[in-house]
């Protein structure tokens, strides 16, 4: 056992945090503020990212083969803290790099790697994940969007629902059901579509989480190629299951609340309040929920780098990082209600829109209470 | 960033499991329903086969001391690990045991201290150490699942200093005490998973309750975090890291010891059931050391003050 940063990491993470410091704009904060899925961060990660590939910053743990360096699965790691913590500069194109390109890589044609795989790679693609839908949430399973062959096409009807990124993609990781209605799990397929073919309509649902992060998406007759499905019919379930395995430990929350409470600290420590017995207990309390959180994570990191099975340790993971998200904004909100008036506090204002979706997005806490009492404690199927 | 053992931890851990699952750990119920049972053999195989001298050798390590500690806490017997293993070794090996510690005065009634050999002390400005004769403790009636003892006025052990940092002793007794509450609610829960698995109502399982899934599974979440906060805290060694782990897991202890007893309904109210042997040491160990509230401010004073 050994909890330290090799030497290597640390390199890695201080050219990461170099690069941050020389490429991130004067009014990074501004525009970061306004949520991963705002036109101002999209435009901007379009123009960051290309700067990150030319670095090697932006896949370095992809394979050589795809633009990538083989890099290790640490590093992977200590990038995506370093980007989150930083309010994500890369917006939506965390997504390819963390699970779109890898899982294309696994299951695409040879025509879709060569597709989509090097714009990815250049920090030029903006994908959406189509996802939710209105009756299907936490239960995909039940998802009625209808994609049914016609010749050489599949003709595609239904209705997407939090769609993250929409507005701005170039392209959509849809899945639909190309089974009949009670094929379940069975009858889904994934095609990749592209957002400005004839049918798709795309409504921004105004909301707490930051401009234009989340939409609903229409499909109506959208007319693909059956080469746009990925993999074959009946296979999504499986391939997700793929992608999840790539993306299970999610984002690393953990570090930007952590680098926001300190703020909150420092800012408190400003007017005086920093002996106050009261706000040094709960504060000490809300840091340890953060270092809860990534002690979690980083033990499923520290599984898959070496190649082991990433099961229920994932679940405590994203658990207890919700925990430490909410921790530290109701702090904020507790001892520092004056900061959330207007926008002299940019950085905590753009945690607590992150922070209020952690328990929901990517597989709601009760979710992952389930699976951590069947898979973990060994509990019987849950019944309400 | 290793989180899996080394080989000489592996075959000392596979090894400490092979022993907790024997008889000497098992749970029997004590002929004058004694609060605790304390394993005479339980010790003796351990100090016999050299394991509370784990954090001595340099490919075992303190940390390997934490998850000793954790791991013997899991088990309904009693054993003196925790400043044994961590304390001792690392600043006075050459004690006899079992080991007390007292770290809040000299009145202060402590755990192990009626059958401790030697006692430990820090709270003053250095680390100091006597050997305990046998009028020199007197027991103290406990609802605490330990034997609890207090010096008794007028004793005069022979008190000496050893070398070393108080501050460190003092970092290392935190880690010891987050990896035996840490240990003791991993015992409690795994009891009462136990438990809501085989116990049916309204023709089901209780641990086919949402209700019951979702409050153990956020218990394991915590307990889980505990347990690694605690090993990396062992390997540094230092104040930041242990006020944070110990007063992590004693701040989540008061909210999982409830939802234990709650979930073994009134059997976890009898001394039949084990689980007040975890419970009421846990219940000793959150207050240890100030407490959550006073362990944190020490983490804040280390991470935001001090600097």
């Amino acid at each position: 056992m050994d909890f330290e940063w090799t030497e290597q990491d640390t390199v890695f993470r201080a050219r990461v945090r170099a690069f941050l410091d020389r490429e991130l704009p004067a009014g990074w904060a501004d525009i970061s503020r306004h949520g991963p899925g705002s036109r101002e961060q999209t435009e901007f990660s379009l123009e960051f990212c290309p700067r990150l590939a030319a670095e090697g910053l932006l896949v370095p743990h992809w394979p050589s083969r795809w633009g990538g360096a083989d890099r290790p699965t640490w590093e992977h790691f200590i990038l995506g803290e370093e980007m989150w913590a930083a309010g994500e500069p890369r917006g939506a194109q965390y997504m390819n790099v963390n699970w779109i390109g890898p899982t294309l890589m696994r299951f695409g044609s040879p025509e879709q790697k060569q597709r989509y795989i090097p714009p990815m790679a250049a920090g030029k693609a903006i994908w959406c994940q189509g996802f939710s839908e209105p009756n299907a949430g936490s239960d995909l399973a039940r998802l009625r969007t209808r994609a049914v062959r016609d010749g050489d096409d599949y003709v595609i009807n239904g209705q997407k629902i939090w769609t993250s990124y929409a507005a701005m993609a170039q392209h959509c990781f849809l899945l639909a059901r190309t089974g009949d209605a009670a094929s379940g799990k069975a009858g889904i397929a994934i095609f990749l579509v592209e957002m400005d073919t004839p049918g798709i309509e795309v409504r921004s649902i105004p909301s707490l989480i930051g401009h234009g992060d989340i939409h609903e998406t229409f499909f109506t007759d959208v007319r693909v190629q059956a080469s746009a499905r990925l993999g074959e019919e009946g296979q999504a379930w499986s391939i997700i299951g793929y992608s999840l395995a790539n993306e299970r430990t999610g984002i690393p929350r953990y570090e930007m609340a952590a680098r926001v409470l300190d703020e909150m600290v420092h800012e408190l420590r400003r007017r005086g309040r920093g002996e106050d017995a009261i706000v040094q207990a709960r504060a000490g309390s809300v840091a340890a929920r953060c270092e809860a959180a990534r002690m979690l994570v980083y033990r499923t990191v520290d599984m898959r780098s070496r190649g082991e099975a990433v099961d229920a340790e994932a679940s405590l993971a994203r658990v207890a990082t919700a925990d430490a998200d909410q921790a530290v904004t109701e702090f904020g909100m507790e001892f520092l209600s004056d900061t959330f008036n207007g926008d002299a506090y940019p950085a905590f204002l753009a945690h607590h829109e992150r922070a209020i979706v952690t328990g929901i997005a990517a597989g709601a806490t009760e979710i992952q209470l389930g699976l951590i009492s069947r898979r973990w404690l060994g509990l019987p199927n849950g019944v309400a | 960033m290793h989180f899996a053992p080394n080989e000489d931890q592996a075959a000392f851990l596979a090894v400490l499991e092979q022993m907790t699952q024997g008889p000497e750990a098992a749970w029997t119920t004590s002929p004058d329903w004694s609060r605790y049972d304390y394993s005479e053999r339980l010790d003796e195989m351990l100090a016999n086969n050299g394991f509370f001298e784990c954090a001595r050798e340099p490919t075992l390590g303190l940390a390997a001391a934490a998850a000793m500690t954790y791991k013997l806490a899991c088990s309904p017997a009693l054993v003196e690990c925790a400043a044994s293993s961590m304390l001792r070794a690392s600043f006075a090996p050459d004690l006899p045991r079992p080991v007390a510690v007292i770290d809040a005065g000299p009145d202060q009634v402590v755990p192990f201290l009626p059958r401790a050999a030697a006692v430990i002390r820090l709270d003053g400005d250095a680390i100091t150490v006597a050997r305990l004769g046998p009028d020199d403790v007197e027991t103290v009636e406990s609802l605490f699942a330990y034997p609890m003892g207090r010096l008794r006025a007028g004793a005069a052990p022979g008190w000496e200093v050893v070398p070393g940092s108080v501050d460190e002793a003092r970092s290392v007794w935190r880690v010891a005490i987050a990896a035996e509450l840490a240990g003791c609610l991993k015992g409690g829960l795994d009891a009462v998973v136990k438990h809501v698995s085989e116990r049916q109502q309204f023709g089901r399982p209780l641990g086919a309750f949402q209700a019951i899934q979702h409050r153990l599974a956020q218990a394991a979440v915590k307990i889980e975090a505990a347990y690694w906060l605690t090993l990396r805290a062992a390997q540094r060694r230092g104040k930041q890291d242990s006020t944070l782990a110990v007063g992590y897991v004693q701040e989540a202890s008061s909210r999982i010891v409830l939802d234990l007893h709650q979930f073994m309904g009134a059997m976890g109210l009898t001394l039949e059931h084990p689980l007040h042997r975890w419970t009421y040491r846990a219940r000793l160990l959150r207050s240890q050391l100030g407490g959550p509230a006073a362990n944190l401010r020490d983490y804040y004073a280390s991470k935001w003050s001090d600097a």
